[in-house]
């Protein structure tokens, strides 16, 4: 019943320098469907912004890409290799690092555990932890991302959202990923905080090592930080544009739009329901 | 005495006491020290205890006392330990009982009807606890079963099982006779044969919990165990080489103790009661039932807690019908304590 007037659906899309390419994915949880087909692809040192609803569908994309769910149906390609990771594990070893919206951190765990979690350093010959190095490193990780973290050895219960926040992102950023996928990587933060991790990001794109796909809500953060957008709406992109070809009124728009359709279909409904009781 | 997840030391606050009142705070920065530690409040507790049955029973402060209360509490402490990693995990396996009961029979019969040496019957009992650990971490991880219903059925199954191939009839453990072999006295026969192997257990256990990845990803499952996932914490195979290792510590106290008694009992009443005491001993030392946090070294306080009460209120001259009455009110004191304790420590570390 959503196709009837629906928003415009984007195919396949593809570019010579691709990382990433999302063809035909579908996902459905029992009687919902989050994605019903959605293509995506990501160049080699962009920042591309997902947009999209509440329930569009935007985390479970990233949760397919990072290998914590399957898909149901459609393929996916890194580096022009066929790809399909079996877990969180297999897509980080592929070089997928990802930023959970929950954020993924572990309140018991100190800061630097957390950090290094499943990616831990350990002593040859016996496996133990190497605390002292682990601390180390984390404070040269952190210190290089920018991010002030005044406490690293206590547990990450203590600290505020923004600075989970921080901590989650470090954790994706300080890896050799090749591809950073961040799920509202800006949600319980400060102004200042996420100006930070903006900038992060900002530096990250000057080098041009890494790639990123990023959920944001504010269309202004969009246009900022990425070079290029995404839109899902109803489980499939229906819009993708270089962020210099676009505005915050066009994206708006789009929203807009999107909602009085999905009104007036609601309305529709609705009186074609109470049309089928009157006769009774 | 390490716990799973703080830095003590670095977060002692007593240290502000100033110059002025020297003595006094000192008194305070040890206190807190204490306290900062998981198991500051069972430490303090044991203590108290132990000071109070010193000064109103002549016998209890003597050797010969402290060799009754070991049989009782090395056991729990050994049990108490494996089942600290699992309720770490915010589960609980009631199955230990059984393969308390389940493991010296299998190591009987490995020597008797196989004949395999004594060695390799204890070594076939264990794994086979720990195939049954891995059941049942399998239906707790993979099959979603709660743990509680979960291994209450492998408890009865586990129970009855043993009952079904003893025959209900007790036999003469196999290296536990007299003259005891040097297997016998190493495992469970020799006075301190418990002893050492549950200092041993319960040091190893928390090296493991508190310094090794193993450990690590424990407390990660417990505390969220989503987000660990999201990590890439493989959850399941967490979960289950957990169950693994609890039965096996519980297996190999079953036929400790098979060993000690000379005779292996296929009576399901004192496993039962063992496995009470052995939660109970977790839980005072200080780790949760929710889960995410926990302590190796506290689950042998704890045991050491409940063996000292019980032999202390015997010296007492408490008649026997009051015992159970009494520790039961002594563990509610206790984990009253704790949780107080427990309050007061948090609002100083801030850590859980």
């Amino acid at each position: 019943m959503a196709d009837a007037g629906g928003p415009k659906v984007v195919g396949p899309t593809s570019a010579p320098d691709d990382v990433l390419r999302v063809e035909h994915i579908a996902k459905r949880f029992g009687p919902v469907t989050a994605l019903k087909d959605v293509n995506l692809h990501l160049k080699k040192g962009e920042v591309l912004g997902l947009l999209g609803d509440n329930g569009a569908g935007k985390s479970t994309l990233i949760k397919i890409i990072c290998g914590f769910q399957r898909p149901d149906a459609g393929k996916m390609f890194l580096q022009g290799e066929p790809y399909e990771p079996r877990n969180v594990d297999d897509a980080r070893r592929r070089g997928i690092e990802t930023v959970y919206q929950d954020l993924a951190l572990i309140d018991e765990l100190s800061v630097y555990h957390n950090l290094f979690l499943r990616k831990e350093r350990v002593h040859r010959p016996v496996p133990l932890l190497a605390n002292r190095q682990m601390k180390r490193e984390a404070r040269v990780a952190l210190d290089e991302i920018g991010i002030n973290i005044p406490r690293i050895d206590v547990a990450v219960a203590r600290l505020s959202g923004g600075q989970r926040q921080a901590i989650a992102v470090a954790r994706s950023v300080s890896s050799d990923a090749d591809i950073l996928l961040l799920d509202e990587p800006l949600a319980a933060m400060g102004a200042k905080e996420g100006a930070q991790i903006l900038d992060l990001v900002a530096r990250l794109k000057d080098e041009g090592r890494v790639s990123i796909i990023m959920i944001l809500h504010n269309y202004v953060h969009v246009l900022q930080a990425c070079d290029r957008v995404s839109m899902i709406q109803d489980g499939a992109i229906a819009l993708d544009k270089p962020t210099s070809e676009t505005s915050v009124e066009e994206l708006t728009d789009i929203v807009v739009n999107e909602y009085r359709r999905a009104r007036e279909a609601a309305h529709a409904e609705q009186a074609r329901q109470q049309q089928q009781q009157q006769p009774s | 005495m390490a716990s799973a997840t703080q830095d003590p030391a670095s977060t002692s606050p007593g240290g502000s006491g100033g110059p002025a009142q020297p003595r006094r705070a000192l008194w305070r920065q040890v206190g807190s020290r204490i306290i900062a530690l998981r198991e500051g409040s069972i430490i303090l507790i044991t203590i108290i205890v132990a000071v109070y049955f010193s000064a109103n029973t002549s016998t209890f402060f003597t050797g010969g006392n402290f060799e009754t209360i070991m049989p009782y509490f090395a056991p729990l402490a050994i049990l108490a330990a494996g089942e600290v990693f699992v309720m770490i995990l915010g589960e609980i396996d009631l199955s230990i009982a059984a393969m308390y009961l389940f493991a010296p029979i299998i190591y009987y019969k490995l020597n008797t009807s196989l004949g395999l040496p004594l060695g390799l019957a204890l070594i076939g009992a264990l794994l086979l606890s720990m195939v049954v650990g891995a059941v049942n971490g399998i239906f707790v991880a993979v099959i979603g079963i709660n743990s509680f219903v979960a291994t209450l059925g492998t408890l009865f199954t586990f129970e009855g099982l043993s009952l079904i191939i003893s025959k209900g009839t007790p036999v003469a453990t196999p290296g536990g006779q007299i003259p005891v072999g040097t297997f016998g006295k190493v495992f469970g026969a020799g006075t301190y044969s418990e002893l050492i192997w549950a200092i041993g257990i319960v040091a190893l256990l928390q090296v493991v919990l508190t310094f090794t990845r193993w450990g690590l990803h424990t407390v990660a499952v417990g505390s969220n165990k989503l987000g660990a996932a999201e990590a890439g914490v493989r959850v399941n195979l967490v979960v289950i080489r957990n169950y693994m290792l609890c039965a096996l510590t519980a297996g190999l106290v079953g036929v400790f103790e098979a060993i000690r008694s000379q005779t292996v009992q296929p009576n399901p009443a004192g496993p039962n009661e063992i496995l009470f005491l052995a939660v109970a001993a977790a839980v005072i030392g200080g780790t949760l039932l929710t889960g995410g946090s926990g302590t190796v070294v506290g689950a042998l306080i704890g045991a050491l807690f409940l063996g000292i009460l019980k032999d202390g209120l015997i010296l007492q001259g408490v008649q026997a019908n009051y015992l159970l009455f009494y520790t039961g009110l002594a563990v509610i004191i206790a984990m009253a304590a704790n949780v107080y304790v427990g309050r007061v420590r948090r609002g100083h570390t801030g850590s859980g």
